[in-house]
Protein backbone atom coordinates (compact mmCIF):
# COMPACT_ATOMS: atom_id res chain seq x y z
CA UNK A 1 0.00 0.00 0.00
CA UNK A 2 1.73 3.43 -1.16
CA UNK A 3 2.23 6.31 1.99
CA UNK A 4 0.49 8.67 -0.63
CA UNK A 5 -2.92 6.63 -0.42
CA UNK A 6 -2.30 5.72 3.63
CA UNK A 7 -1.98 9.72 3.65
CA UNK A 8 -5.51 10.13 1.63
CA UNK A 9 -7.52 7.93 3.70
CA UNK A 10 -6.09 8.64 7.43
CA UNK A 11 -6.90 12.62 5.98
CA UNK A 12 -10.72 10.85 4.93
CA UNK A 13 -10.74 9.29 8.85
CA UNK A 14 -9.65 12.88 10.00
CA UNK A 15 -12.67 14.72 8.32
CA UNK A 16 -15.69 12.66 8.91
CA UNK A 17 -17.44 13.34 12.33
CA UNK A 18 -17.67 10.12 14.62
CA UNK A 19 -20.48 7.42 13.43
CA UNK A 20 -20.40 8.91 9.68
CA UNK A 21 -19.88 6.20 7.46
CA UNK A 22 -16.69 5.97 5.53
CA UNK A 23 -15.63 5.65 1.90
CA UNK A 24 -15.63 1.95 0.35
CA UNK A 25 -12.29 2.77 -0.47
CA UNK A 26 -11.20 3.64 2.90
CA UNK A 27 -12.64 0.69 4.24
CA UNK A 28 -10.89 -1.51 1.94
CA UNK A 29 -7.69 0.00 2.72
CA UNK A 30 -8.25 -0.17 6.61
CA UNK A 31 -9.26 -3.91 5.93
CA UNK A 32 -5.47 -4.45 4.42
CA UNK A 33 -3.24 -1.46 5.94
CA UNK A 34 -2.89 -2.63 9.90
CA UNK A 35 -0.79 1.00 10.58
CA UNK A 36 -3.82 2.67 9.35
CA UNK A 37 -6.20 0.21 10.77
CA UNK A 38 -4.51 1.32 14.24
CA UNK A 39 -4.38 4.89 13.53
CA UNK A 40 -8.03 4.85 13.15
CA UNK A 41 -8.36 2.83 16.72
CA UNK A 42 -6.54 5.53 18.25
CA UNK A 43 -8.40 8.51 16.34
CA UNK A 44 -11.37 7.10 17.24
CA UNK A 45 -10.58 6.31 20.65
CA UNK A 46 -9.15 9.86 21.35
CA UNK A 47 -12.07 11.57 19.34
CA UNK A 48 -14.52 9.33 22.12
CA UNK A 49 -12.51 10.67 24.92
CA UNK A 50 -12.36 14.40 24.10
CA UNK A 51 -16.09 14.48 23.44
CA UNK A 52 -17.21 12.86 26.28
CA UNK A 53 -15.97 15.52 28.19
CA UNK A 54 -19.71 17.09 27.21
CA UNK A 55 -20.98 20.55 28.30
CA UNK A 56 -20.56 21.90 31.37
CA UNK A 57 -23.49 24.04 32.76
CA UNK A 58 -23.84 27.33 33.68
CA UNK A 59 -24.13 28.20 37.24
CA UNK A 60 -27.62 28.38 38.84
CA UNK A 61 -26.94 31.90 39.43
CA UNK A 62 -26.30 32.60 36.00
CA UNK A 63 -29.04 34.39 34.97
CA UNK A 64 -29.15 36.89 38.02
CA UNK A 65 -25.28 37.46 37.83
CA UNK A 66 -25.88 38.76 34.47
CA UNK A 67 -29.31 40.59 35.07
CA UNK A 68 -26.82 42.62 38.08
CA UNK A 69 -24.26 43.15 35.70
CA UNK A 70 -26.33 44.50 32.80
CA UNK A 71 -27.98 46.68 35.48
CA UNK A 72 -24.77 47.94 36.90
CA UNK A 73 -23.51 48.65 33.60
CA UNK A 74 -26.71 51.07 32.64
CA UNK A 75 -26.50 52.84 35.89
CA UNK A 76 -22.34 53.50 35.20
CA UNK A 77 -23.29 54.76 31.69
CA UNK A 78 -26.08 56.65 33.28
CA UNK A 79 -23.67 58.54 35.89
CA UNK A 80 -20.42 58.37 33.97
CA UNK A 81 -20.58 61.61 32.68
CA UNK A 82 -21.17 63.70 35.70
CA UNK A 83 -17.93 62.81 37.82
CA UNK A 84 -16.49 64.03 34.84
CA UNK A 85 -18.10 66.99 34.06
CA UNK A 86 -17.92 68.23 37.89
CA UNK A 87 -14.65 67.98 37.85
CA UNK A 88 -14.08 69.38 34.57
CA UNK A 89 -16.47 72.30 36.03
CA UNK A 90 -14.39 72.59 39.61
CA UNK A 91 -10.92 73.41 37.06
CA UNK A 92 -12.19 75.77 35.01
CA UNK A 93 -13.76 77.47 37.93
CA UNK A 94 -10.56 77.31 39.79
CA UNK A 95 -8.72 78.44 36.89
CA UNK A 96 -11.49 81.35 36.09
CA UNK A 97 -10.81 82.39 39.23
CA UNK A 98 -7.03 82.56 39.17
CA UNK A 99 -7.02 84.09 35.96
CA UNK A 100 -9.64 87.41 37.06
CA UNK A 101 -7.10 87.46 40.39
CA UNK A 102 -4.00 87.64 38.45
CA UNK A 103 -5.70 90.33 36.08
CA UNK A 104 -7.12 92.57 39.27
CA UNK A 105 -3.39 92.39 40.78
CA UNK A 106 -1.87 93.57 37.93
CA UNK A 107 -3.86 96.44 37.35
CA UNK A 108 -3.72 97.10 40.74
CA UNK A 109 -0.14 97.25 41.10
CA UNK A 110 1.04 98.11 37.97
CA UNK A 111 -1.22 101.21 36.75
CA UNK A 112 -0.50 103.68 39.59
CA UNK A 113 3.01 103.09 39.77
CA UNK A 114 3.54 103.75 36.55
CA UNK A 115 1.36 106.80 36.48
CA UNK A 116 3.46 107.96 39.13
CA UNK A 117 6.85 107.15 37.51
CA UNK A 118 5.98 109.37 34.39
CA UNK A 119 4.60 111.98 36.49
CA UNK A 120 7.70 111.98 38.22
CA UNK A 121 10.01 111.76 35.44
CA UNK A 122 8.33 114.84 34.17
CA UNK A 123 8.69 116.51 37.30
CA UNK A 124 12.61 115.95 37.43
CA UNK A 125 13.36 116.19 34.06
CA UNK A 126 11.27 119.48 33.20
CA UNK A 127 12.25 122.05 36.10
CA UNK A 128 10.93 125.19 33.87
CA UNK A 129 7.59 124.88 30.93
CA UNK A 130 9.30 125.18 27.57
CA UNK A 131 7.80 126.02 24.63
CA UNK A 132 7.84 122.53 22.58
CA UNK A 133 5.49 122.10 19.25
CA UNK A 134 5.21 118.78 20.02
CA UNK A 135 1.41 118.80 18.64
CA UNK A 136 2.97 120.33 15.36
CA UNK A 137 5.28 116.68 15.98
CA UNK A 138 2.27 114.75 16.59
CA UNK A 139 -0.30 116.02 13.88
CA UNK A 140 1.66 116.74 10.81
CA UNK A 141 3.00 113.37 9.09
CA UNK A 142 4.47 114.99 6.01
CA UNK A 143 5.92 119.24 7.43
CA UNK A 144 7.98 121.25 5.03
CA UNK A 145 11.37 119.87 5.61
CA UNK A 146 12.86 122.78 7.54
CA UNK A 147 9.82 122.55 9.81
CA UNK A 148 10.18 118.95 9.75
CA UNK A 149 14.15 119.39 10.46
CA UNK A 150 13.37 121.80 13.15
CA UNK A 151 10.09 120.58 14.80
CA UNK A 152 11.83 116.84 15.14
CA UNK A 153 15.37 118.05 16.25
CA UNK A 154 13.05 119.73 19.03
CA UNK A 155 11.23 116.62 19.55
CA UNK A 156 13.82 114.78 20.02
CA UNK A 157 15.61 117.42 22.48
CA UNK A 158 12.20 116.98 24.23
CA UNK A 159 12.26 113.34 24.55
CA UNK A 160 15.60 113.57 25.91
CA UNK A 161 15.01 116.42 28.19
CA UNK A 162 11.82 115.54 29.50
CA UNK A 163 11.60 111.28 29.65
CA UNK A 164 15.37 110.43 30.50
CA UNK A 165 13.77 107.05 31.14
CA UNK A 166 11.54 105.57 28.93
CA UNK A 167 8.48 103.34 30.63
CA UNK A 168 7.78 99.84 28.58
CA UNK A 169 3.85 100.14 28.86
CA UNK A 170 2.71 102.35 26.48
CA UNK A 171 1.37 105.53 27.97
CA UNK A 172 -2.24 105.81 28.12
CA UNK A 173 -2.34 109.76 28.55
CA UNK A 174 0.33 113.09 28.59
CA UNK A 175 -0.15 116.01 30.21
CA UNK A 176 0.51 118.91 28.32
CA UNK A 177 -0.65 122.02 30.61
CA UNK A 178 3.13 122.47 31.03
CA UNK A 179 3.73 123.33 27.68
CA UNK A 180 2.62 126.46 25.66
CA UNK A 181 0.10 125.69 22.60
CA UNK A 182 1.61 126.49 19.25
CA UNK A 183 2.05 129.98 17.61
CA UNK A 184 0.96 130.31 13.88
CA UNK A 185 2.45 133.39 13.10
CA UNK A 186 1.37 133.49 9.31
CA UNK A 187 4.67 132.73 7.71
CA UNK A 188 4.41 129.42 7.01
CA UNK A 189 3.83 128.86 2.78
CA UNK A 190 0.56 127.40 1.57
CA UNK A 191 -0.28 124.24 2.01
CA UNK A 192 2.42 123.68 4.65
CA UNK A 193 -0.01 122.19 7.03
CA UNK A 194 -2.56 119.84 6.14
CA UNK A 195 -5.68 119.97 7.75
CA UNK A 196 -6.69 116.78 7.92
CA UNK A 197 -5.12 114.04 5.79
CA UNK A 198 -8.14 112.87 4.55
CA UNK A 199 -9.41 111.71 0.72
CA UNK A 200 -9.25 114.81 -1.08
CA UNK A 201 -11.67 113.77 -3.81
CA UNK A 202 -14.53 113.55 -1.05
CA UNK A 203 -16.71 117.22 -1.46
CA UNK A 204 -15.34 119.45 1.90
CA UNK A 205 -16.85 122.20 3.50
CA UNK A 206 -14.24 125.57 2.92
CA UNK A 207 -14.33 128.62 4.65
CA UNK A 208 -11.61 131.83 3.44
CA UNK A 209 -11.04 133.83 6.28
CA UNK A 210 -8.99 137.41 5.89
CA UNK A 211 -7.23 138.96 8.99
CA UNK A 212 -7.73 141.94 7.57
CA UNK A 213 -4.17 142.22 6.66
CA UNK A 214 -4.42 140.73 3.60
CA UNK A 215 -3.79 137.62 4.77
CA UNK A 216 -6.07 134.60 3.74
CA UNK A 217 -6.81 131.57 5.56
CA UNK A 218 -9.03 128.48 4.32
CA UNK A 219 -10.53 126.23 6.93
CA UNK A 220 -11.66 123.03 4.85
CA UNK A 221 -13.93 120.52 6.98
CA UNK A 222 -14.06 117.37 4.84
CA UNK A 223 -17.33 115.69 4.40
CA UNK A 224 -18.25 113.01 7.51
CA UNK A 225 -18.57 109.58 6.14
CA UNK A 226 -20.05 106.93 8.41
CA UNK A 227 -19.05 104.61 6.50
CA UNK A 228 -22.25 103.92 3.51
CA UNK A 229 -21.17 106.43 1.85
CA UNK A 230 -17.34 105.95 0.50
CA UNK A 231 -18.49 101.64 0.50
CA UNK A 232 -20.98 103.29 -2.19
CA UNK A 233 -18.55 105.50 -3.91
CA UNK A 234 -15.86 102.61 -3.72
CA UNK A 235 -18.30 100.31 -5.13
CA UNK A 236 -19.59 102.38 -7.75
CA UNK A 237 -16.14 103.21 -8.98
CA UNK A 238 -15.39 99.66 -9.47
CA UNK A 239 -18.78 98.33 -10.86
CA UNK A 240 -19.69 98.77 -14.88
CA UNK A 241 -21.72 101.49 -15.67
CA UNK A 242 -23.86 99.69 -18.09
CA UNK A 243 -24.95 97.38 -15.02
CA UNK A 244 -26.44 100.02 -13.85
CA UNK B 1 -30.66 50.17 23.38
CA UNK B 2 -32.64 50.61 26.58
CA UNK B 3 -31.29 51.84 29.58
CA UNK B 4 -31.59 49.65 32.45
CA UNK B 5 -32.37 51.26 35.72
CA UNK B 6 -33.13 48.34 37.92
CA UNK B 7 -32.31 45.04 37.86
CA UNK B 8 -36.81 44.19 37.91
CA UNK B 9 -36.99 45.78 34.52
CA UNK B 10 -34.50 43.53 32.89
CA UNK B 11 -38.08 41.12 34.08
CA UNK B 12 -36.62 37.52 32.91
CA UNK B 13 -39.41 35.51 31.53
CA UNK B 14 -41.33 34.01 34.09
CA UNK B 15 -42.42 30.43 33.58
CA UNK B 16 -46.01 31.14 31.95
CA UNK B 17 -44.51 33.31 29.48
CA UNK B 18 -41.77 31.22 28.56
CA UNK B 19 -44.33 28.68 26.87
CA UNK B 20 -45.59 31.44 24.58
CA UNK B 21 -41.72 32.08 23.39
CA UNK B 22 -41.68 29.76 20.64
CA UNK B 23 -39.25 27.11 20.51
CA UNK B 24 -39.08 27.55 16.58
CA UNK B 25 -38.46 31.07 17.56
CA UNK B 26 -35.13 32.32 15.57
CA UNK B 27 -31.71 33.62 17.40
CA UNK B 28 -32.33 36.33 14.65
CA UNK B 29 -35.60 36.94 15.69
CA UNK B 30 -34.84 36.99 19.12
CA UNK B 31 -31.89 39.25 18.73
CA UNK B 32 -34.22 42.00 16.68
CA UNK B 33 -37.02 41.48 19.59
CA UNK B 34 -34.42 42.37 21.87
CA UNK B 35 -33.16 45.55 19.71
CA UNK B 36 -36.94 46.59 20.01
CA UNK B 37 -36.44 46.71 24.18
CA UNK B 38 -38.24 43.03 24.57
CA UNK B 39 -35.96 41.50 27.31
CA UNK B 40 -38.11 38.30 27.89
CA UNK B 41 -36.20 38.03 24.14
CA UNK B 42 -32.84 38.43 25.45
CA UNK B 43 -33.57 36.28 28.36
CA UNK B 44 -34.58 33.24 26.27
CA UNK B 45 -31.28 33.82 24.22
CA UNK B 46 -29.33 33.80 27.41
CA UNK B 47 -30.88 30.61 28.43
CA UNK B 48 -30.31 29.01 24.81
CA UNK B 49 -26.22 29.75 24.93
CA UNK B 50 -25.16 29.85 28.74
CA UNK B 51 -24.17 26.31 28.94
CA UNK B 52 -22.40 26.01 25.62
CA UNK B 53 -20.86 29.03 26.14
CA UNK B 54 -19.64 28.87 29.49
CA UNK B 55 -18.85 25.05 28.18
CA UNK B 56 -16.81 25.96 25.24
CA UNK B 57 -14.81 28.88 27.32
CA UNK B 58 -14.52 26.36 30.21
CA UNK B 59 -12.74 24.00 28.02
CA UNK B 60 -10.44 26.99 26.02
CA UNK B 61 -9.42 28.19 29.61
CA UNK B 62 -9.90 25.48 32.31
CA UNK B 63 -10.83 27.60 34.63
CA UNK B 64 -14.33 27.65 35.64
CA UNK B 65 -15.39 30.97 37.36
CA UNK B 66 -13.21 32.52 34.60
CA UNK B 67 -15.14 31.02 32.05
CA UNK B 68 -18.46 32.16 33.88
CA UNK B 69 -17.16 35.54 34.14
CA UNK B 70 -16.14 35.56 30.54
CA UNK B 71 -19.55 33.94 29.45
CA UNK B 72 -21.50 36.72 31.22
CA UNK B 73 -19.17 39.42 29.28
CA UNK B 74 -20.22 37.63 25.92
CA UNK B 75 -24.06 37.81 26.67
CA UNK B 76 -23.10 41.72 27.97
CA UNK B 77 -21.17 42.43 24.67
CA UNK B 78 -24.16 40.92 22.49
CA UNK B 79 -26.75 42.51 24.47
CA UNK B 80 -24.97 46.24 24.53
CA UNK B 81 -24.11 45.41 20.53
CA UNK B 82 -27.66 44.36 19.71
CA UNK B 83 -28.41 47.27 17.46
CA UNK B 84 -25.38 46.64 15.49
CA UNK B 85 -25.94 43.17 14.41
CA UNK B 86 -26.44 42.30 11.30
CA UNK B 87 -27.74 38.74 9.88
CA UNK B 88 -25.04 38.24 7.42
CA UNK B 89 -24.15 34.91 9.55
CA UNK B 90 -25.70 32.85 12.03
CA UNK B 91 -26.31 33.56 15.76
CA UNK B 92 -24.22 31.18 17.13
CA UNK B 93 -21.49 32.00 14.78
CA UNK B 94 -21.71 35.81 16.15
CA UNK B 95 -21.90 34.61 20.02
CA UNK B 96 -19.06 31.88 19.36
CA UNK B 97 -16.74 34.46 18.04
CA UNK B 98 -16.94 37.16 20.70
CA UNK B 99 -16.69 33.96 23.05
CA UNK B 100 -13.37 32.56 21.65
CA UNK B 101 -12.02 36.17 20.79
CA UNK B 102 -12.67 37.17 25.12
CA UNK B 103 -11.38 33.22 25.92
CA UNK B 104 -8.05 34.15 23.36
CA UNK B 105 -7.54 37.74 24.96
CA UNK B 106 -7.47 35.78 28.73
CA UNK B 107 -5.29 33.14 27.44
CA UNK B 108 -2.72 36.05 25.94
CA UNK B 109 -3.48 38.23 29.30
CA UNK B 110 -2.45 35.67 31.55
CA UNK B 111 0.57 34.33 29.21
CA UNK B 112 2.18 37.80 29.89
CA UNK B 113 1.41 38.11 33.26
CA UNK B 114 2.51 34.62 34.13
CA UNK B 115 -0.80 34.01 36.10
CA UNK B 116 -1.33 30.85 37.97
CA UNK B 117 -5.36 30.33 38.55
CA UNK B 118 -6.01 29.92 42.23
CA UNK B 119 -9.00 27.85 41.48
CA UNK B 120 -7.29 25.81 39.25
CA UNK B 121 -5.10 24.37 42.57
CA UNK B 122 -7.97 23.20 44.40
CA UNK B 123 -9.76 21.84 41.72
CA UNK B 124 -8.72 18.29 40.62
CA UNK B 125 -7.81 19.22 37.64
CA UNK B 126 -4.77 20.73 38.17
CA UNK B 127 -2.53 22.27 35.73
CA UNK B 128 -0.38 21.60 32.37
CA UNK B 129 2.97 21.46 34.29
CA UNK B 130 1.40 18.77 37.44
CA UNK B 131 0.67 17.11 34.40
CA UNK B 132 3.56 16.72 32.70
CA UNK B 133 5.41 16.48 35.77
CA UNK B 134 2.86 13.36 37.47
CA UNK B 135 2.65 10.83 34.37
CA UNK B 136 -0.89 8.42 35.09
CA UNK B 137 -0.76 5.37 36.69
CA UNK B 138 -0.86 2.88 34.32
CA UNK B 139 -1.89 0.31 36.48
CA UNK B 140 -6.10 -0.52 36.07
CA UNK B 141 -8.69 0.80 38.15
CA UNK B 142 -11.05 -0.99 39.61
CA UNK B 143 -13.91 1.67 38.90
CA UNK B 144 -14.78 2.39 35.41
CA UNK B 145 -16.23 5.39 36.46
CA UNK B 146 -13.18 6.37 38.28
CA UNK B 147 -11.27 5.37 35.23
CA UNK B 148 -13.69 7.86 32.90
CA UNK B 149 -13.06 10.70 35.18
CA UNK B 150 -9.50 10.07 35.15
CA UNK B 151 -9.47 10.47 31.56
CA UNK B 152 -11.61 13.47 31.53
CA UNK B 153 -9.67 15.01 33.92
CA UNK B 154 -6.09 13.70 31.72
CA UNK B 155 -7.77 14.66 28.54
CA UNK B 156 -8.96 18.21 29.95
CA UNK B 157 -5.35 18.75 30.97
CA UNK B 158 -3.72 18.23 27.78
CA UNK B 159 -6.01 20.39 25.74
CA UNK B 160 -4.87 23.45 28.04
CA UNK B 161 -1.53 22.59 26.73
CA UNK B 162 -2.75 23.10 23.10
CA UNK B 163 -1.48 26.24 21.82
CA UNK B 164 -4.58 28.79 21.39
CA UNK B 165 -4.57 28.54 17.58
CA UNK B 166 -5.01 24.56 17.92
CA UNK B 167 -7.20 24.62 20.85
CA UNK B 168 -9.70 26.73 19.47
CA UNK B 169 -10.84 24.38 16.42
CA UNK B 170 -10.46 21.30 18.12
CA UNK B 171 -12.84 22.43 20.82
CA UNK B 172 -15.48 23.76 18.18
CA UNK B 173 -15.54 20.35 16.11
CA UNK B 174 -14.36 17.59 18.58
CA UNK B 175 -16.03 18.81 21.78
CA UNK B 176 -19.29 20.97 20.61
CA UNK B 177 -19.73 19.24 17.21
CA UNK B 178 -19.74 22.37 14.66
CA UNK B 179 -19.12 21.76 11.02
CA UNK B 180 -15.88 22.53 9.17
CA UNK B 181 -17.98 25.63 7.44
CA UNK B 182 -19.03 27.00 10.57
CA UNK B 183 -15.50 26.76 12.80
CA UNK B 184 -14.08 28.54 10.09
CA UNK B 185 -16.74 31.73 10.17
CA UNK B 186 -16.30 31.60 13.95
CA UNK B 187 -12.71 31.88 13.66
CA UNK B 188 -12.24 33.87 10.54
CA UNK B 189 -9.81 31.67 8.57
CA UNK B 190 -10.26 29.27 5.79
CA UNK B 191 -11.96 25.46 5.60
CA UNK B 192 -8.30 24.14 4.73
CA UNK B 193 -6.56 26.03 7.81
CA UNK B 194 -9.58 24.84 10.16
CA UNK B 195 -8.92 21.00 8.73
CA UNK B 196 -5.23 21.03 8.91
CA UNK B 197 -4.91 22.86 12.57
CA UNK B 198 -7.41 20.07 13.79
CA UNK B 199 -5.43 17.43 12.21
CA UNK B 200 -2.38 18.93 14.36
CA UNK B 201 -4.16 19.43 17.44
CA UNK B 202 -5.20 15.53 17.11
CA UNK B 203 -1.90 15.22 16.42
CA UNK B 204 -0.66 16.78 20.08
CA UNK B 205 -3.07 14.71 21.76
CA UNK B 206 -2.19 11.62 20.58
CA UNK B 207 1.51 12.22 21.83
CA UNK B 208 0.31 13.76 25.28
CA UNK B 209 -2.79 10.56 25.51
CA UNK B 210 -0.32 7.95 24.60
CA UNK B 211 -1.20 6.03 28.17
CA UNK B 212 -4.91 6.46 27.50
CA UNK B 213 -5.43 5.88 24.38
Amino acid sequence: MSNNNCELIRQELDEVMLGETISAAAVEHLRECAACRAFNEKQTRLREIVGSLGTVSAPADFDFRLRARLANDANRAAFHFWPLARRGLAFALVLLVFVMGYLAMRNVFQRPSGDRQVAADQHNATPAPQPVATVESRQDPNPAPELAESSSDRHQQTIRNERPVRIKRPLMAEDFSNERAPVFNGREPAGAFEVMPLDSSAQSFKVSLDDGRGNARTISVPSISFGSQRMLHMGNQYASKRDW
Amino acid sequence: MNTLTTINELGFAPALQQEMLEDTTSDHALLEATRTGDQDAFAELVSRYRNQITSYIYRMTNDYDGAVDLAQETFVRVYRAADRYQRTYAFSTYIYRIATNLAISELRKRKRRKLVSLTGFFQQNDGAEAQELNPPDSRPLQDSELVDTERRNAVQRAISTLPEKYRAPLILRDVDGRSYDEIARILETSEGTVKSRISRARGFLREKMRAYL
